[in-house]
């Protein structure tokens, strides 16, 4: 994003995030769509329009050429572009991520969990203990935010 | 935000309606699409667009930063409780199968349990980072 202005930025940030909520209910990721749309386009931009309140809106011209940039832009941008050719086919059935354990959790999540939603009894149940290490890494992240943004309560 | 009469009364409208999706996605989420991480997030949202509308001090006197850090401690410790749980009943850590009478009701009350301690620690530490993003602006002022 070559915006200039910081609050241009935010806002392309959150339609960009908006887009791909779309996109991921296209792809009936639903659940990720939710978590995208009120994550991305919703809370984050809440956190940096309020730290764009302390700090300036423009950016200073930057110092360094743009010329070396925009060649190892290239240079990326056709590496990535190179290695897109080895990735499975778009919705293909029988690819190795789809075929083992996939297939286990869509047909016996009903009758172990009790849950129609099989999104729900993976993140809660089968993989109860990644979700508990989440839970830790959000609860480490808010403690860390208290503390480096405490406010100082002896100050002469 | 004296003067700005058209966004306080929409908001007024909407926050209802935005804290009760929060509490659909959070109790219907074993059954349709959500769950305790997008219920906090929501539920977040609406109470963080309270304040921004009608003033700090008026979302403070309803969730005050000390409650706040307490709940989102909280969620984390029911999540852990629910694991020793499944323990302590003879099973392994998190297994929701002995929390009821049967397997299903037992996963049922689990997974209900551990969605719950997710959205406390998630909509708490989303609303403790705003406010900590606020005092600052508070104390240049």
């Amino acid at each position: 994003m070559f915006a200039r202005n910081l609050f241009s930025a935010i806002m392309a940030t959150t339609i960009f995030s908006l887009i791909s909520a779309l996109i991921f209910l296209l792809l009936d990721g639903i659940d990720v769509s939710l978590t995208e749309a009120a994550v991305g386009a919703g809370i984050s931009t809440i956190l940096f329009l309020s730290t764009l309140k302390h700090t300036d809106v423009e950016i200073k011209k930057s110092s360094i050429p743009s010329f070396p940039l925009i060649v190892l832009f290239f240079l990326l941008l056709g590496l990535l572009s190179f290695s897109v050719s080895d990735l499975p086919e778009f919705g293909k059935f029988n690819q190795t991520s789809n075929s083992q354990v996939t297939e286990y959790y869509i047909n016996n999540s009903k009758s172990e969990m009790g849950i129609p939603n099989v999104v729900t009894s993976i993140l809660a149940g089968y993989r109860g203990f990644d979700t508990l290490g989440e839970v830790v890494v959000i609860f480490i992240a808010g403690v860390s935010v208290l503390g480096i943004l405490r406010k100082k309560k002896s100050n002469p | 935000m004296k003067h700005h009469i058209i966004l306080r009364i929409v908001t007024k409208l909407l926050i209802p309606l935005i804290l009760l999706f929060g509490l659909y996605v959070q109790f219907h989420g074993d059954f349709s699409a959500g769950g305790g991480f997008q219920a906090g997030v929501i539920f977040a949202a609406g109470f963080i667009l309270y304040n921004i509308v009608f003033g700090l001090d008026v979302g403070r006197s309803i969730l005050s930063s000390n409650t706040a850090k307490s709940l989102m401690a909280i969620g984390v410790i029911l999540y852990i409780v629910v694991g020793f749980l499944g323990i302590l009943l003879g099973g392994n850590f998190l297994e929701y199968n002995d929390l009821s009478s049967t397997p299903i009701r037992g996963q049922l009350l689990g997974v209900f349990l551990v969605e719950l301690g997710v959205g406390l620690t998630v909509s708490n530490v989303m609303v403790l980072v705003f406010y900590s993003f606020n005092d600052i602006s508070v104390e240049k002022q």
